[in-house]
């Protein structure tokens, strides 16, 4: 336990000085915050929207049944952006953790680092725990952010409850963390064979498709969030990111990240 | 290979085992390329063992099998009493080691760096703290602990390297190339430590292609290359072939009598400097009682004999050959 934690404050202290590596990580966030923010914000004085697609999206999602038409398009707004958030914990971690072994190995201090007698498992957790910690901090304040700004500026409490939904929290504080572990567990998989961080940030394009997927999906009405669908996604991911542990557990072999790395 | 206990300073009581390190038959493949085969080895506690040989020759990838950081193909070894494969993690608490490149974190500061490492090899915060500082202080470079290792000198990295191949205080300490790309003080300041530590009673492993700091800091040296050509004690891998090369000092000047010298069938090669002849022979037994007489028959005056130490570069390129490198 404490060579997890020694090894993740090294992490956070070389963190520091990766200027570029900490914009990295803050830009998405900062984005993703205030578009949506300045957007429902917008949209509570724009005219109401299409009204064949509102009926689709009525017909799936009863919080959106007795709404104005005004109150209706900002909901869905709120609504499409509220999913949007849950790019976050994949992006953030991505960043970190793509660095992190190739990191090691470009440093040259991944011999000395396999040289101590720190456990492969404490390694691998020490490398997810530091990416993880920010990813789900990161996503979480900019999820309150995002809550106290819809309470502030959605047009009746309402449209809030259609957007800051408990499916839509359960997302944020349960399937978040999930989704971020996942991410980080497979960059560091790829991390680990690769030699440049690049490669093993591509994976994240990979991850954020079945977000995208269900963003459109939504957009058209096909699909809206509820509690029962949110706890079955609970339940997959949880699924996926216990065989992701394994497999990494797996791919991680001390000796041929030293000895394929030339 | 085995040497005798010659070699064996006065040991550290807390040993384990009999040998601080011992291989047996020890190879290491990769893909089609061997590098290194059938190794046997066995190095007392105590000792400063050489480990010479060509670039390529596998010295790294020894040190990386017997740091249990990559596993042999095929064969055993133990170190420190544990055996690599089964014992890794003790086998890790109880080497230190050099890497060939110091591998240090740039971002982070000297002192920041020794503690992180400290703390892996399972200090605690105020021991880590401690050791990092003692070696700091020993190392000069206390005033400079809180700068990040990005900006230090060569000399700098590799002090602050080896400060922390030896924070946790192991019984074996492995250098790979310690004073490889060094200049001159920064390459003897690393030679005198390595002798303090030879001092205290530690074993080391010291991988090098420089033969002189191998005859300055060595007890027992090992000329590898891919297998393990000679394992000897620094005085008789000098001594090796002392028998086959002479001085003979004469009275007057020695040119003129090297025709007669050369003309003997069991002399291979002479060789005259001022009132010297430096003989090499075949065979001590019937060459010199012949070149003595013939020289003192033909009227030299012969002031004494002696045998001439070969010295350890004579012995490496020897056995390795001149090629390479
Ligand atoms: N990870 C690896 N994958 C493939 N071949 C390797 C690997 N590591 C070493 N080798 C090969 O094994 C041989 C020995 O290499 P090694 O690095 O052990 O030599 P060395 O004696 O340390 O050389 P140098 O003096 O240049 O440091 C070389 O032919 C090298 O190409
Ligand atoms: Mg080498």
């Amino acid at each position: 336990m404490h060579h997890m934690l020694t090894l993740c404050y090294k992490e956070w202290l070389e963190l520091r000085h990766h200027r570029t590596l900490v914009a990295g990580l803050l830009i998405p966030p900062f984005m993703l915050t205030m578009l949506p923010i300045v957007t429902v914000w917008l949209s509570g004085f724009a005219p109401p929207g299409d009204m064949a697609e509102e009926m689709n999206r009525t017909l799936t999602d009863p919080a959106l049944a007795q709404l104005s038409g005004l109150e209706l398009g900002q909901a869905m707004i709120g609504q499409q952006f509220g999913l949007l958030f849950m790019m976050l914990p994949l992006i953030i971690p991505n960043v970190i953790s793509s660095y992190s072994i190739v990191g090691e190995k470009t440093n040259r201090t991944l011999e000395p680092l396999l040289a101590t007698p720190i456990s492969t498992s404490a390694l691998l957790l020490g490398k997810a725990f530091t990416a993880m910690v920010p990813a789900v901090g990161i996503t979480w304040v900019c999820g309150s952010i995002f809550i106290i700004s819809m309470a502030r500026f959605t047009v009746s409490p309402a449209v809030f409850t259609a957007i800051v939904s408990p499916a839509w929290l359960l997302l944020l504080i349960i399937a978040a963390p999930l989704m971020s572990l996942i991410s980080i567990l497979l960059t560091l998989a790829i991390s680990s064979r690769v030699n440049d961080p690049r490669s093993a940030q591509q994976i994240v394009a990979v991850l954020i498709i079945p977000v995208m997927l269900f963003f459109f999906a939504q957009t058209v009405g096909f699909v809206s969030l509820n509690i029962v669908m949110v706890m079955l996604l609970v339940l997959a991911l949880a699924i996926i990111a216990a065989c992701c542990l394994w497999l990494v557990v797996r791919l991680f072999q001390r000796e041929t990240i030293l000895t394929r790395w030339r | 290979m085995q040497v005798g206990s010659d070699t064996s300073r006065a040991r550290d009581t807390s040993v384990n085992g009999d040998w601080a390190i011992e291989a047996h038959g020890l190879t290491r493949v990769f893909g089609k390329n061997t590098a290194v085969e059938q190794l046997d080895l066995a190095i007392p506690y105590g000792t400063v063992f050489g480990f010479l040989g060509p670039n390529g020759a596998g010295k790294t990838t020894t040190v990386r099998m017997l740091t249990a950081l990559i596993a042999p193909t095929r064969g055993t070894a133990h170190v420190a009493g544990y055996e690599i494969g089964a014992d890794n993690q003790a086998i890790r608490q109880q080497v230190g080691m050099l890497t060939e490149s110091p591998g240090l974190y740039d971002h982070l500061s000297a002192l920041e760096n020794l503690v992180f490492f400290a703390r892996l090899y399972n200090l605690s915060a105020d021991e880590a703290n401690h050791a990092a500082e003692s070696y700091l202080r020993s190392f000069d470079l206390w005033e400079r602990r809180k700068e990040t290792v990005g900006g230090f000198s060569k000399g700098m990295r590799q002090k602050l390297a080896i400060a922390r191949a030896l924070l946790h205080n192991p019984p074996i300490i492995f250098l790979d190339e310690p004073t490889s790309g060094l200049d001159p003080a920064a390459a003897r300041m690393v030679r005198e430590e390595v002798k303090k530590l030879r001092a205290e009673g530690r074993t080391i492993f010291l991988t090098t292609h420089n033969l002189t700091e191998a005859e300055e800091l060595c007890d027992l040296v090992g000329i590898f290359r891919t297998r393990l050509l000679r394992l000897d004690t620094l005085e008789r891998m000098r001594q090796g072939h002392q028998a086959q090369r002479i001085r003979i000092v004469l009275g007057g000047a020695a040119a003129p009598w090297l025709p007669t010298v050369q003309a003997l069938h069991l002399v291979e090669q002479a060789v005259a400097e001022e009132r010297c002849l430096m003989v090499t022979v075949a065979s001590v037994q019937q060459a010199n009682p012949l070149l003595i007489r013939t020289l003192v028959e033909a009227g030299a005056e012969i002031q004494y004999v002696e045998p001439m130490d070969e010295s350890l570069e004579h012995a490496y390129l020897r056995l390795i050959g001149t090629e390479g490198e």
